[in-house]
């Protein structure tokens, strides 16, 4: 849709108003020091005309604004009236200033009654833009940004006044609410809701794919439609997800959390806005959370050269993996070269490769390895003892080697291990009891997994 | 000459010069004054997202398979693709739906007829019910017929996708939906936009493989693992899995190792000098690609080989080596996937349960068909578990769409044995492994199957989560082509968090 000529000049008020604001304090400043200060009286009566000049302007520019009926109209009617009342004021003090300047009492209080004016319009202007607690809520205690307060016994709680108005309230009102309604849109009622703004209504109850405010809120970050606004604080993943809910299960005023039908996928939701957490249990990643210093180039290069593959873990980590798939014979002593990247290297692909106990030393000295291939390869007990210093391994793969139980319990140790995989190892059947209650947090992966022959599975079904 | 004809030849006259007019140079500058403004005002301006990466410039065109970092870490390092060709039943794998039996031999009802389009349903078909008994499994409770009694013991790995629908109801152009995001041929496969974005870590075997069974290739030929527009060396190189893995890939007998050596080196020679002349990076594709088939010699026939695989691993994929068959397939791409290849793409055909004959009948053929997917399928998933390969190698199986809830009658006439026709909106496919939730189920689909009600997704997302798996946004991996950036997922595709890890 094409903006309106008004509406585009009207768009200029919050750059113009500006203007008025800072010459008209100017001038008044100017009054009040002038008697002070006598050479400043001469600037006052062409500041002041500017500034009246710029007031007009802005009264103008103002009202094309108001014009798109975005605003409460109270408010916006109450910053309308006192802009063109500080503008006429302008005009009077700049007649007094210029024609009688013998009465300096009387411009001394023209000064203060415009310093006055200005800011109590400045105000309500502010209010209109940014909402009407805007100035006060980093006052009050809660912090609305950060997202919601845990929901106590959310199962008895109302859904919509309980869980979704304050949701609303705290990423939504502020634009759509009672002094403001962004394309005619007000979210701060059940029936504004309903009704909604300039394209229709907002929500269809039973059917969140359909309704405008649940599409708003899916859409990629990148979309101008999306809702809210990218640079504007944005729902949590929870949040959205129970606004969704809400709508879905057709978007009731009073029913209660625990009368509404529960999907598997909104369960962990709520348990999540009960407990507070706006996110959902925080995902392990193999991938560790301090950034690192990028590599050196020209030792990666040395590395690649010798037949080994480094590559960042993604394009926007600096932390890298190597493999030695394609590294042939001699492997052992080419893990020397990994040297300057011992810092970066997380993911060490060691399979296959040609080495022994004595390069597991080595491999003990990349601090910030979390997964480590050490399939089809020679090493055994002697080799795995060393690797206790690799505190944030979670990823350990040993399969088809001599390793037994005595080598991994050097391993006890290594808090972040996830999983251990042992498929074709020496590790004794009988101690795999006692093997996992040491490694208590570990899922040990022994293998041997068997599909057996059915009778079926070989008979070809026929005609009968 | 009348006054008349004057007239006429001067009219004549001033159209020829208004042509020539119009085609000066000073007038096209000066009329397009405002459209050159404009084109200028667009590419200072518009016409960019937030962040445009143009990955097209990550290729080293000396070497287009050089393995890249995706731009966000991936969970799956490699795909392993099954695609049942043809399409199978949900209903007779899946998607339990005992409200179906309830309705067996009934007529269908007009609402479900109408306004619609079938392959080769025509008039009123009967309702047919599950051809199948069902059970749940393992502590997600998923449903699995049991015509699948190896699958049903590791439902736990898997997350199910019961609401898939598609706008292809023919074979050939579903699959390719499926695999390029077009119904219409020429776009890249999604293993060749893998490849593309990835390379591959194995410098010695192809990135993309593929390895056909069920005695015919699919419906769609070989665009279906196609480069499309992206450089010809992405395109999946297909694979055999009886006598040579690739035709003629063992030296002809007096040609020596350093003899085949020398020989490519002079072909590579010579199309560089080409390539110095024209620049047509298509010639470096050549170049690599004798460099790789070299290479390949020795690796291949090494990989491509499960004569010497132990027992135990044929025990449990049912394999027989020296057959081209499903079963030996699904173990050569556990073997490529541990080698480093990134995307192995399996096609079995045979999956079309029309009941038109006995081969392709529900209570017939199928029942040789699920067995002979059952074994192997379960072996791939435990065998790459027990490897710690399961974490990084998504596993997907599908069709290219479902089949009706009613049974076929091909022309008006009832077909001779028990099957379906082609379904476009409803049918179930599966992931597992590769950052996949274990034991989900997402999506369901109404009463009977007919439709899906909830969980709806379709091929593009199914490559949008494939693509999120590998570390791509699937919105911002494009290649530019006929002048505009293009993606796999067109302009659709969401990726399905719901069965993400």
């Amino acid at each position: 849709m094409l903006l309106s000529v008004t509406d585009f000049i009207g768009r200029f008020h919050p750059v113009v108003v500006h203007l008025p604001i800072g010459i008209l304090l100017l001038a008044a400043l100017f009054q009040l020091l002038s008697r002070r200060f006598s050479t400043v009286a001469p600037a006052i009566p062409l500041t002041l005309l500017f500034g009246a000049l710029g007031a007009v302007l802005s009264c103008i520019t103002g009202y094309m604004l108001s014009l798109s009926g975005d605003y409460d109209t109270i408010l916006a009617g109450r910053h309308q009236w006192l802009g063109i009342a500080t503008a006429v004021l302008a005009f009077v003090f700049y007649g007094i200033v210029r024609y009688k300047a013998t009465i300096p009492k009387l411009a001394d209080s023209m000064a203060l009654a415009s310093i006055g004016l200005i800011t109590l319009t400045g105000h309500l202007g502010g209010s209109l833009t940014h909402g009407e607690d805007y100035l006060t809520v980093s006052l009050s205690s809660e912090n609305t940004k950060a997202g919601l307060p845990p929901i106590p016994n959310i199962q008895e709680a109302v859904l919509y006044t309980d869980v979704v108005q304050p949701i609303l309230k705290n990423r939504c009102y502020s634009c759509h609410g009672p002094s403001k309604q962004k394309g005619k849109l007000r979210l701060d009622e059940h029936q504004y809701i309903l009704t909604g703004g300039e394209d229709g209504s907002a929500i269809k109850a039973g059917a969140a794919d359909e309704s405008e405010l649940i599409k708003r809120l899916l859409l990629p970050l990148t979309n101008d439609e999306h809702m809210p606004p990218k640079e504007k604080p944005q729902l949590t993943e929870n949040e959205v997800a129970v606004l969704k809910w809400w709508v879905d299960t057709g978007a009731e005023v009073s029913k209660k959390v625990k009368d509404l039908k529960q999907t598997e996928s909104i369960k962990p939701v709520l348990a999540a806005l009960e407990s507070g957490e706006s996110k959902e249990t925080p995902k392990i990643s193999d991938i560790p959370e301090a950034e690192v210093a990028p590599a050196d180039e020209n030792a990666i290069q040395a590395i690649r050269k010798a037949g080994i593959i480094v590559l960042p873990v993604s394009q926007d980590k600096a932390y890298l993996s190597a493999s030695f798939v394609t590294a042939g014979a001699g492997a052992d002593t080419l893990i020397k070269l990994l040297e300057p990247i011992r810092k970066q290297l997380i993911w060490l692909r060691l399979d296959d490769a040609k080495i022994s106990d004595k390069t597991l030393g080595l491999v003990a000295g990349f601090p910030n390895l979390t997964r480590l291939y050490l399939t089809n390869t020679a090493i055994s007990d002697a080799g795995l003892a060393q690797l206790s210093p690799l505190k944030q391994l979670q990823v350990l793969n040993l399969v088809n080697t001599k390793v037994t139980e005595q080598g991994l319990l050097a391993l006890k140790g290594l808090q972040s291990l996830r999983s251990i995989y042992l498929f074709q190892t020496a590790v004794d059947k009988s101690k795999w009891a006692s093997l996992q209650t040491a490694f208590p947090k570990t899922v040990l992966d022994s293998g041997g997994y068997q599909v057996p022959t059915f009778e079926t599975d070989t008979v070809e079904v026929k005609l009968q | 000459m009348t006054r008349q004809e004057l007239h006429a030849q001067r009219l004549l006259k001033e159209a020829e010069d208004r042509v020539l007019f119009n085609q000066t140079r000073r007038h096209f500058l000066k009329e397009s004054a405002m459209g050159l403004g404009a084109l200028a005002f667009g590419s200072l301006f518009g016409c960019k997202t937030e962040k445009t990466k143009q990955l097209s410039a990550a290729i080293d065109p000396a070497n287009p398979l050089l393995p890249k970092s995706p731009p966000f870490p991936g969970k799956a390092k490699s795909v392993i693709f099954l695609h049942m060709a043809g399409a199978p039943s949900q209903f007779e794998t899946f998607d339990f739906k005992p409200e179906l039996s309830k309705l067996d031999g009934q007529d269908c009802p007009p609402s479900f007829l109408e306004g619609k389009q079938f392959a080769f349903i025509t008039g009123v078909p009967k309702m047919l019910g599950p051809q199948a008994k069902f059970a749940q499994y393992g502590q997600s409770g998923a449903w699995v017929s049991e015509s699948l009694p190896h699958l049903s013991t590791v439902v736990d790995e898997i997350s199910f996708l019961k609401a898939v629908t598609t706008d292809q109801f023919n074979h050939a152009p579903a699959q390719l939906l499926l695999h390029t995001g077009s119904a219409r041929l020429g776009r890249p496969s999604i293993g060749s936009w893998a490849t593309y974005g990835l390379g591959t870590e194995n410098q010695n075997l192809p990135g993309f493989v593929v390895l056909t069974s069920g005695g015919s290739f699919p419906d769609a030929g070989k665009s279906v693992w196609g480069s499309g527009f992206l450089p010809s060396v992405y395109q999946g190189v297909q694979c055999r899995s009886e006598g040579d893995p690739v035709l003629f890939i063992n030296d002809p007998e007096g040609m020596s190792r350093d003899l085949r050596k020398a020989s490519i080196d002079a072909i590579n020679d010579a199309n560089r000098q080409e390539y110095e002349t024209y620049r047509d990076p298509e010639i470096l594709s050549r170049i690599s690609q004798y460099e790789m088939a070299y290479r390949m010699q020795i690796t291949a026939p090494e990989v491509m080989n499960i004569n010497d695989e132990p027992q135990y691993i044929h025990d449990m994929y049912g394999t027989k080596p020296g057959k081209e068959s499903f079963a030996n397939n699904v173990l050569l791409a556990r073997k490529l996937v541990e080698k480093g290849v990134r995307f192995v793409q399996l096609f079995d055909w045979g999956w079309d349960a029309h009941g038109n004959a006995a081969s392709n009948a529900l209570n017939v053929g199928m029942l040789n068909k699920y067995r002979s997917v059952d074994k192997p399928v379960t072996a791939l998933l435990l065998d790459l578990k027990q490897r710690g390969l399961l974490d990084e190698t998504l596993v997907v199986w599908a069709g290219e769409f479902g089949r009706t809830p009613m049974m076929e009658n091909r022309n008006g006439v009832q077909n001779p044995y028990k099957g379906r026709d082609h379904h476009t909106e409803a049918f179930t496919i599966w992931m597992a492994g590769g950052g996949i939730k274990r034991g989900v189920t997402y999506g369901e689909t109404d009463e009977i199957g007919y439709t899906a009600v909830s969980g709806k997704v379709d091929a593009f997302d199914i490559q949008a989560t494939i693509l999120n798996q590998l570390g791509f946004n699937h919105e911002e991996f494009t290649f530019p082509f006929q002048g505009r950036p293009f993606r796999l997922t067109d302009v659709a595709g969401k990726v399905i968090h719901d069965i993400i890890a």
